[in-house]
């Protein structure tokens, strides 16, 4: 039977610095492993789409322009993704990595939100083409 | 001329308007930061309460249906009244007491009394099933502690011989009752704890039951009174414990150290404890509350301070 | 969970929005004074439709729309999913994968209990416990952060093994996360079975004896606490559990106390039991090949989330996409026993009494039609396809415009 069994707690908590943070703040210590922002790499890529089949939110869309000159756009929609990083687990070359250092997506505005990798001139084309709504199958 | 400015200045400034009002505040917020501090948490800013005030100030104010439109308007209001006329038989801030008569005292805790009364009365006035449930427990709580907390406090004026704020006050600033009445010192605590429904005794307004008690209905205006009148009472307890237990007061500085030593006492004792059931609250004080306060009276009668 | 026909009763609702229930589920209290004389739960404000969702994704996809069952047991809700889908498709998990996943699994109960002291200390009043109790939280969930990348959806399994290894390094940031959590486990255990006040408000309070407990199925810590000796780990092992038995834990009192110390206990298990994967992770590749079909046929799978038991069952027809899947959560099977528990309590008890059994609401909803003649019925899928449709079209095509 007592009373107060938190007490010392409670006491070390007056002399130390709180264990909450007021936000926004800057993540303490990112983690290696940590899933953030994904970013892709068209070097390796083959337009196999195996990333896009595989991808539970449907957050990602390939368009194939030309499928043997490698000239491919990816569109990320980083709104929908979960950040399970299956693409990652699904693509043989190593296309996707997660950035361990953007992970903080709260914004004010949804612009920035859908992002367009791969050529310049080769997004300009998607966009530009009635495409955009309906990505190229292969 | 002169008489009734000052008389408005006493009523609306200092001690018991807004100066009060801004202390309530002050307390209020000092009291969250050092549970938050305990909880090892950051605790909000210094503005909260008063950024809490005026956000509900502004907000609409729902009146249900099916209550009695005046007593859900004039309830807080007079809640409120009643824990700021107290302020004038008391030395806040250290100042002497704008005035006082014979028997002050009673006056005193029975205007600290009509708040949780008008709060019982508010939660009965509602349909809200929440409301109800709430208000049967502010009474019954206020069945409970207030004989003790009474007794208690009669303790100081016993040994005063007088029943008056001022005679108290002026006996117990050469005496620290703190040691010659510590009995009567941690009933008085406790009970004022149980006047602010504060942890353990928040049964009344116990969130995870019913939702905020009897006061689930209100929103707007009448929570902002209700809030700042408990708040104030929060300040009226701690200078009453500070002028009758700890020395008295004599100066703005002994009044802010003087009201601060309980206050931290109070938050450690919140930070500890889980909420009892209405039933145990009940128990515990008619069980040891009351004995205690007796047991006290008996050691006054004892020692002979009774005169 | 029959209401007699008092007119004059004084129910107290709580929920669907209620603060003691942040999740969608309401229970109806019929009070005397502040004794509660009986009880109505009432779920279905949070049906998904995940069941039906998945059999229109891929193996793969669904993996991670299961995963979303829950927040707080994710990684069981795949494992159990992944162990029943590589038993229809007859592939062999690598041994470290296995190790693996029964790792994160009891990562994943440290962090659920810890979680539910939390909850449960608050709905007694008591939030220093609470806020505390969370602080210590962030160890656990630091570490699977480390391990998987993600505090909560841990992501952590693919079908035919999975995706993370753990190396030297990180084991020694898992066995120090592990001794600071040990230590406040235990200390945590002190405050429970010390501290005066918070005895009051649980011991002997919703007592549930072993029989009463078989009655009305209680599984999981809540069961264990009425000595219900029952844990999937032991009874059916799958992932690491066959290789390692896991130490049971029971309690005999059942009551809220008995619950309390029941799930703190299973930390310190759990703990162990990490230290010794991590002494004993076997070598071997963290993945095998998974067919992208799934040959036809069904398979069920019994997993111990830190609730109780959770059940699939799979149903393939040969296709990239399953034919059906049904999953039943533990705090299904739970849910009925407040009903029973809370009469003949003070309503103050109530919220204590209902997160006794760690409800999770919106993990086990599901919908339900109740035959008004006391005819049992069977419903189709063209049937309730059509429903579906009806009921839809008359409640929202207008404001579909
Ligand atoms: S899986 Fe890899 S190679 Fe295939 S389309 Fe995606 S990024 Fe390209
Ligand atoms: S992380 Fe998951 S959700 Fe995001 S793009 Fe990759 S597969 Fe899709």
């Amino acid at each position: 039977m007592k009373l107060g069994t938190l007490f010392k707690d409670a006491w070390d908590a007056l002399f130390s610095e709180a264990a909450t943070e007021p936000y926004p703040n800057p993540h303490p210590d990112e983690t290696e492993r940590l899933r953030g922002r994904l970013r892709w790499n068209p070097e390796g890529c083959t337009g196999c789409s195996l990333c896009v089949k595989d991808c539970p939110a449907a957050a990602i869309d390939i368009f194939v322009l030309d499928k043997k000159a490698k000239q491919f756009v990816m569109r990320y929609d980083i709104g929908r993704c979960t950040f399970c990083g299956q693409c990652m687990q699904s693509c043989r070359f190593d296309c996707w990595q997660a950035a361990n250092d953007d992970w903080s997506l709260a914004a004010t505005t949804a612009n920035g939100f859908v992002e367009y990798y791969g050529k310049e001139e080769d997004i300009e084309r998607v966009l530009a083409g009635p495409v955009t709504d309906d990505p190229v199958k292969v | 001329m002169m008489e009734l400015l000052q008389v408005l200045v006493t009523m609306l400034i200092f001690p018991a308007g807004l100066f009060l009002l801004a202390n309530a505040m002050i307390y209020q917020w000092i009291d969250r930061k050092l549970v938050a501090r305990l909880q090892d948490r950051v605790g909000p800013p210094w503005y909260q309460p008063l950024a809490d005030t005026v956000k509900l100030l502004a907000n609409e104010e729902v009146l249900p249906h099916g209550v009695n439109k005046w007593l859900f308007i004039g309830l807080p209001i007079i809640g409120l009244a009643g824990a700021l006329t107290t302020a004038l038989y008391l030395p806040i801030a250290g100042l002497p007491p704008a005035y006082g008569f014979p028997g002050d005292l009673i006056v005193t805790v029975y205007m600290l009394s009509m708040l949780t009364l008008c709060l019982g009365l508010a939660g009965a006035n509602t349909r809200d099933r929440f409301s109800m449930v709430g208000a049967t427990r502010t009474l019954t709580q206020l069945f409970s502690y207030e004989a003790p907390f009474l007794l208690a406090l009669l303790g100081p004026a016993l040994a005063a011989g007088s029943w008056q704020l001022s005679d108290i006050m002026a006996y117990a600033s050469g005496n620290w009752l703190l040691f010659t009445q510590p009995i009567g010192f941690v009933v008085v605590l406790i009970g004022l704890m149980g006047k602010l429904e504060i942890t353990p005794f928040d049964a009344p307004e116990a969130e995870t039951e019913i939702v905020a008690g009897a006061l689930t209905q209100y929103s707007g205006r009448g929570l902002a009174l209700f809030r700042l009148g408990q708040w104030v009472e929060l300040v009226i307890g701690l200078t009453m414990i500070a002028a009758f237990y700890l020395g008295g007061i004599h100066n703005p500085l002994d009044y802010v150290i003087k009201t601060l030593f309980p206050l931290l006492i109070i938050a450690a004792l919140q930070t500890l404890m889980t909420r009892l059931r209405i039933d145990q609250t009940v128990g515990m004080w008619w069980r040891y509350g009351a004995l205690l306060a007796l047991v006290q009276w008996l050691l006054i009668f004892l020692m002979g301070g009774g005169q | 969970m029959t209401q007699p026909a008092n007119r004059k009763r004084f129910t107290v609702p709580i929920g669907p929005q209620h603060p003691a229930l942040k999740e969608p589920g309401h229970f109806a209290f019929d009070v005397d004074g502040e004794i509660v004389q009986s009880a109505s739960v009432r779920l279905g404000y949070a049906h998904r439709g995940i069941e039906k969702a998945t059999e229109s994704r891929t193996w793969v996809q669904n993996l991670y729309l299961l995963e979303r069952i829950c927040g707080i047991c994710s990684h069981i809700h795949a494992t159990a999913y992944c162990l029943g889908v590589e038993k229809l498709a007859q592939v062999e998990v690598p041994p470290r994968a296995q190790a693996i996943r029964s790792l994160v699994a009891e990562l994943e109960r440290i962090h659920s209990h810890l979680l539910w002291l939390g909850v449960a200390a608050h709905e007694s009043g008591f939030d220093t416990l609470f806020m505390y109790s969370w602080r210590d939280r962030e160890t656990v969930m630091n570490i699977l952060e480390v391990m998987t990348g993600n505090r909560v959806h841990y992501s952590a399994n693919v079908l035919g093994g999975v995706k993370y290894d753990v190396d030297d390094q990180q084991a020694a940031t898992i066995r120090e996360g592990l001794d600071f959590l040990e230590e406040r486990t235990l200390h945590y255990l002190e405050v429970v079975s010390t501290d005066s006040l918070f005895l009051q408000r649980t011991r002997n309070i919703g007592v549930m004896d072993r029989e009463a407990a078989q009655l009305s199925g209680v599984i999981g810590p809540t069961g264990r606490a009425s000595n219900v000796q029952r844990d999937v780990r032991l009874d059916s092992p799958y992932a690491a559990y066959a290789d390692h038995p896991i130490t049971p834990v029971y309690e005999t009192t059942g009551d809220l106390l008995a619950r309390f110390v029941v799930r703190l206990r299973e930390q310190l298990t759990s703990i162990d039991y990490i230290r010794m994967l991590l002494d004993h992770l076997p070598n071997s590749p963290l993945t095998t090949r998974m067919p992208r079909r799934v040959k036809a046929g069904e398979a069920i799978s019994r997993v111990e989330a830190p609730r109780g038991e959770l059940f699939y069952y799979i149903k393939s027809n040969g296709g990239d996409m399953p034919d059906r899947i049904h999953v039943r959560t533990p705090t299904l099977c739970n849910i009925a026993s407040v009903a029973q528990l809370v009469i003949g309590q003070h309503l103050a008890d109530v919220p204590m009494i209902l997160v006794g059994i760690d409800p999770c609401f919106s993990c086990n909803d599901r919908t339900s039609v109740i035959c008004q003649d006391g005819q049992r019925d069977m419903w189709d899928w063209a049937r309730l396809r059509q429903y579906g449709i009806d009921h839809y079209g008359t409640h929202y095509t207008k404001d579909l415009g």
